[in-house]
């Protein structure tokens, strides 16, 4: 067999993606980059459960909503870890000047992105592991405590995929790092911000208004779920309506990202018809 | 036909616009196993789109290229088949050499235990065995260009493309490079691309030099072939200040000189044109040397115009000769 020939019978050892998402977990991780944000969220964690159980205003508040606070807190925190690390995946590479050789391996670009998708994800699994001794200790026994953990979980981890997949597509669409993360952190806060406008009593109209709002934001629809079960204990099956965004917010989050973003990645964003002459 | 004598590139009519600006109009040539080519062209002549777009990268508008026999329309194909060191690339700072090349070479398809030792092979090659272990963070700009060509031959490639390897080298960092892109060049039996503004470092080590000028190819083919294309019948020579005016009258009492000046940019040396049928007189040098020496005054230096690589850059890419 000729050189050439060998070359192109190469036998895969691995996935490519598994390759891939390796190297990016271990960027990741003994990089510091998720550590260091695990430990703020960490201490995030930490301050507001302190705030929780030694604050007399705040401890006037129900056991189930102590618990509700805390699992919404994580959530968009968690959220939020996996939308920047998303938002630093292709930008980042651009601006490091390490994509280009990257592109130039013969995988598939798609590959690519789902190795660095999953590596996104991952310090979701890390930030709902270190919640729960927090959610168990304000929870002081409460029997919301289980099923309000379960639904936080479910709940966040699609979160965790929609946001993580929202920093990517943003990352391979941007130049620059900062543009990148300018453009999800505004997303966020946007979301964030939306999702203060709750129920309202001024009339019908708004309140269809303010519900429509409520139910395109993510955010909003998981909590609206989460208030409604640990609150009122309402069953699941009676807010399938507000179940549906975070179910369809990752679905479509990542069909644009492996569909769309992911096979027309570039060494330049948006197009080739970036002329930098050298 | 031996492997040193196959066309392991074969670029026709190459062509990409940015808009309304032609970056590159019809790129043709061919590059041959074993061989070194060099690929010349001042700052936006076009270079690093024909990069760009015979590394995959980037599409061409038109005209068609193949690496090996197969057609740019595969291009997960031709990405297997070369190898590339872009001009500038980052290394990632949490890696070692080794596992560097050892991702690489995982993501070209080998088992972790043959890329290790793929890649060990590799830095023994590119003289960094030494410190396979160190992180690539703690590289010098020169280890840094090793491991850069060591991850571009990871795959035994066919092609191999060097992007400016030697730009902020030391003399002696440059020399040592070059000495190993020939290297590759000769025991790998690959085609190497060197793109470098270093046109003495290009005259010295390739075989082959393509040279662009606003997105096409004023000159190519063998080096001593382009070198000789250029106008012969220039000469520049350098004598004493205090002779220079008298110099010039001497020289230009010379029936064959058809003007006589002092080179600009150049202290002390005059620029010498001949008429065009003086390139037809071999001996013609020597009797402008003769009237010059006959006249008592020293001559410290003497070269014909257009005999080194850097005269003809300088005179295709500012629209003189095509």
């Amino acid at each position: 067999m000729s050189g050439s020939d060998a070359r192109a019978a190469v036998p895969r050892a691995s996935p490519v993606w598994r390759i891939v998402f390796w190297r990016e977990l271990r960027d990741l991780w003994i990089g510091g980059k998720a550590l260091n944000m695990i430990l703020l969220y960490t201490i995030l964690l930490g301050i507001y459960a302190y705030l929780f159980a030694s604050n007399s205003e705040l401890n006037l508040l129900p056991q189930n909503e102590v618990v509700l606070e805390i699992v919404k807190a994580s959530i968009a925190v968690g959220g939020f870890i996996c939308l920047t690390i998303g938002a630093d995946s292709f930008s980042g590479e651009r601006e490091r000047s390490t994509l280009e050789s990257l592109l130039l391996t013969p995988i598939s670009r798609r590959e690519i992105v789902v190795g660095k998708f999953l590596a996104a994800v991952s310090p979701w699994a890390v930030a709902a592991l270190v919640a729960v001794p927090y959610w168990i200790t304000l929870a002081k026994g409460d029997a919301i405590l289980g099923p309000t953990a379960v639904e936080g979980i479910v709940l966040g981890t699609l979160l965790a995929i929609a946001f993580a997949g929202v920093g990517m597509l943003v990352s391979v669409w941007c130049n620059s790092n900062k543009t990148s993360m300018l453009i999800s952190l505004g997303l966020f806060v946007l979301l964030i911000f939306l999702s203060e406008f709750g129920p309202t009593d001024r009339g019908a109209q708004l309140e269809v208004a303010s519900d429509y709002l409520q139910w395109v934001n993510p955010l909003a629809a998981v909590s609206r779920v989460l208030s409604a079960t640990a609150m009122n204990h309402a069953p699941l099956h009676s807010l399938w309506i507000w179940i549906a965004t975070p179910v369809l917010f990752p679905l479509v989050t990542l069909t644009l990202l492996f569909a769309l973003a992911g096979p027309g990645l570039r060494l330049n964003a948006g197009s080739d018809r970036i002329w930098t002459p050298t | 036909m031996s492997d040193h004598e196959k066309a392991v590139l074969v670029a026709e009519g190459l062509q990409k616009a940015y808009g309304p600006r032609s970056a590159l109009r019809g790129l043709t040539f061919t590059l041959r196993a074993g061989r070194l080519l060099g690929f010349l062209g001042p700052n936006g002549a076009g270079k690093t789109t024909s990069i760009r777009i015979l590394t995959t990268i980037m599409e061409p508008d038109s005209g068609h290229f193949t690496v090996d026999g197969i057609s740019h329309k595969h291009p997960d194909q031709i990405r297997r088949r070369i190898g590339v060191l872009p001009e500038s690339f980052g290394l990632p700072k949490q890696m070692t050499g080794i596992e560097y090349l050892t991702y690489f070479g995982q993501l070209y398809g080998r088992s972790k235990s043959d890329a290790k030792s793929v890649g060990m092979e590799l830095l023994e090659e590119v003289g960094l065995h030494k410190r396979a272990r160190s992180l690539v963070s703690t590289y010098s700009h020169g280890m840094r260009q090793r491991i850069g060509i060591a991850r571009a031959l990871v795959n035994d490639p066919v092609v191999v493309f060097l992007d400016e390897p030697t730009i902020g080298l030391d003399p002696r960092g440059q020399q040592e490079l070059l000495g190993l892109v020939q290297q590759v060049a000769e025991e790998r039996a690959a085609g190497v691309i060197l793109c470098s503004h270093l046109l003495s470092e290009v005259e010295s080590v390739c075989d082959d030099v393509v040279i662009l000028s606003s997105g096409e190819i004023v000159a190519s083919g063998t080096v001593s072939d382009v070198i000789g294309k250029t106008e012969q019948n220039v000469m520049r020579i350098r004598v004493p200040a205090e002779s220079l005016e008298e110099a010039q009258r001497e020289l230009e009492a010379i029936p064959a000189v058809r003007k006589v000046a002092a080179a600009s940019g150049m202290p002390g040396w005059i620029r010498v044109e001949l008429d065009d049928a003086a390139s037809e007189d071999h001996q013609i040098n020597n009797r402008v040397l003769e009237t010059l020496l006959r006249a008592e005054i020293p001559i410290l230096s003497f070269e014909p115009e257009g005999g080194r690589l850097q005269d003809v850059f300088l005179q295709l890419t500012s629209g003189g000769i095509r």
